[in-house]
């Protein structure tokens, strides 16, 4: 069993090296001690290959047409949630203007976002058919409601003083609004996009569950009939990388636009 | 007789909350001549604030009647820009909008009222250099002290030129020594622009040394309860602090403040 040594040297200031190593170690670190306890167990492929037949069969899989369902959930999820995004936020920018009906509205898109809106995905069939681009409203459907919920949040949640000072300058509503509460809403916003990044996956994966053909979630239930586990592992851990490589879309975005707060 | 610069009329405000109704300022009257330094000074809840916020239709008065240049203030409607514009507003609180940068800060109401062109550009260059902080102008509020966050406030209300200042406890935050140094800087500035100060402070020591005028206001309501003439001579400087005349002032004006909390407790 060897482990991979830390590279003493710092190479460059600013941008610390130790930020990817750390994280990269301890993976190596965990896949090793797996990969050592499945083999020395003896547990059943069934129940947990090794991390390396994962690898092998799941890069097999990738190059021969995983690789075209991995692109299909990726498009699904980044176009979903660029509506979601857009909507979430023009919808709290309408409704933030007054606040009767941010108290009439609140409650309910809370009931939005606690209500699990993959289980719509049944009546949608219903409704809509079977067009494949049917899982892109329904990662919408799943995401508008939190970016929503924070967006408007963003937008009330102004400090009086800051109010105080437009109002000071005789400033328009709508100057207001484009120069004081959207910036100041910035935080906000992007925490509730990285929040809806989560329901994305998960939606889309159902999407794939209910209505087959192409997608991940697709390929996980076909892998399951033929008990290939190690492919199973493998698209999951796909999966995973689509919401890793969203969120840190997301993350590197808000580094260029909230440059105020690290 | 010249028209004052400000004039407030009888002028009241109350707030009405789900559990009482507060008077914050009851018929406040007086006058300001144009190119007055005027204080207010008072124990927290006199309406000191109040009413320089109403001036700047920040909140709108509940009676009486407030006159810029013998143009009086709508009591509903916004206030026209031409009015607005002759005001510039220092506040207590740092509030610096975090997202932009100090020279992005400054220049705020020049974009607010539409003020384009080179003049008002250079105001912004001119300003910061005044106040020694051309080389942190492409930083953020975070990144400066305290003092360079109240110098900033202080020029960002300067920038389009009004003709009357409104300041609102501005060196309240800052340690002794800062609150000195700034309080000349200030009285530098009046005596070039000459506009017309009104300066909001619990300090008597800095309300006698900056103003010509001071008015000291009392709670429970609101109110103007007495007008002291501080005649000492101009340019005031800091040793002025020593001298018997000042510790005169001081004396009368702390009584004067005591005389409002003891009549609380009464």
């Amino acid at each position: 069993m060897t482990k991979n040594k830390i590279p003493k040297k710092i190479k460059k200031k600013g941008s610390d090296p130790i930020n990817w190593i750390a994280p990269l170690v301890l993976l190596v670190l965990i896949i090793v001690a797996l990969e050592a306890f499945v083999r020395l167990s003896g547990i059943n492929r069934i129940v947990l290959p090794t991390p390396t037949a994962i690898f092998a069969k799941t890069s097999a899989a990738f190059i021969q047409d995983l690789w075209f369902h991995f692109l299909y959930n990726f498009k699904v999820i980044f176009i979903g949630m660029l509506v979601a995004v857009s909507l979430g936020m023009l919808l709290a920018a309408i409704t933030s203007q007054f606040a009767v009906i941010v108290k009439a509205v609140t409650p309910v898109v809370i009931l939005l976002v606690v209500t699990p809106m993959i289980t719509l995905i049944p009546l949608m069939q219903l409704w809509l058919g079977s067009d494949p681009n049917i899982r892109i409203l329904v990662v919408m459907i799943s995401c508008t409601p939190i970016i929503m919920l924070n967006t408007l949040t963003g937008f009330t949640n102004i400090e009086s003083s800051k109010l105080e000072l437009a109002k000071s300058m005789g400033a328009s509503k709508m100057q207001i609004f484009a120069k004081v509460i959207f910036p100041n809403a910035m935080p906000q916003v992007f925490t509730g996009i990285k929040l809806g990044c989560i329901f994305s996956t998960i939606g889309s994966v159902t999407a794939d569950f209910v209505y087959g053909m192409q997608g991940l979630g697709f390929k996980i239930q076909q892998y399951t009939k033929y008990v290939m586990t190690e492919q199973i592992y493998g698209s999951i851990i796909l999966i995973a990388i689509i919401g890793f490589l969203l969120y840190k879309i997301v993350a590197m975005i808000e580094k260029k636009v909230v440059i105020w707060k690290l | 007789m010249q028209e004052p610069k400000i004039k407030f009329n009888n002028v009241t405000k109350i707030y009405k909350t789900n559990r009482q109704i507060i008077t914050a300022v009851k018929d406040v009257s007086f006058n300001i001549s144009e190119g007055d330094f005027v204080s207010l000074i008072g124990p927290s809840g006199c309406g000191k604030s109040t009413v320089i916020r109403l001036l700047d239709d920040i909140i709108k008065p509940t009676h009486g009647e407030i006159y810029i240049d013998g143009e009086g203030i709508p009591k509903r409607k916004k206030i026209p820009s031409e009015q607005i514009k002759k005001m510039g507003f220092i506040f207590q609180q740092p509030n610096l909008l975090p997202w932009m940068t100090v020279r992005q800060n400054v220049a705020l109401p020049l974009r607010v009222f539409g003020l384009k062109g080179e003049k008002w550009e250079s105001n912004v260059d001119r300003l910061l250099k005044m106040v020694g902080l051309t080389e942190y102008s492409d930083a953020y509020p975070t990144e400066i002290s305290g003092g360079m966050v109240q110098r900033v406030g202080v020029i960002r209300a300067m920038v389009h030129e009004p003709e009357i200042l409104l300041m609102d406890e501005p060196f309240g935050a800052l340690d002794e020594m800062t609150r000195e140094q700034l309080n000349i800087e200030l009285l530098d500035i009046w005596r070039e622009t000459k506009k017309t100060i009104i300066f909001i402070t619990h300090n008597v020591e800095e309300a006698i040394l900056l103003s010509s005028k001071v008015y000291v206001m009392g709670t429970n309501p609101g109110r103007i309860v007495s007008e002291v003439d501080i005649d000492l001579p101009r340019p005031r400087t800091l040793d002025m602090i020593i001298t018997k005349k000042f510790i005169d002032f001081e004396k009368k004006l702390t009584d004067l403040i005591g005389e409002i909390d003891l009549s609380k407790i009464k």
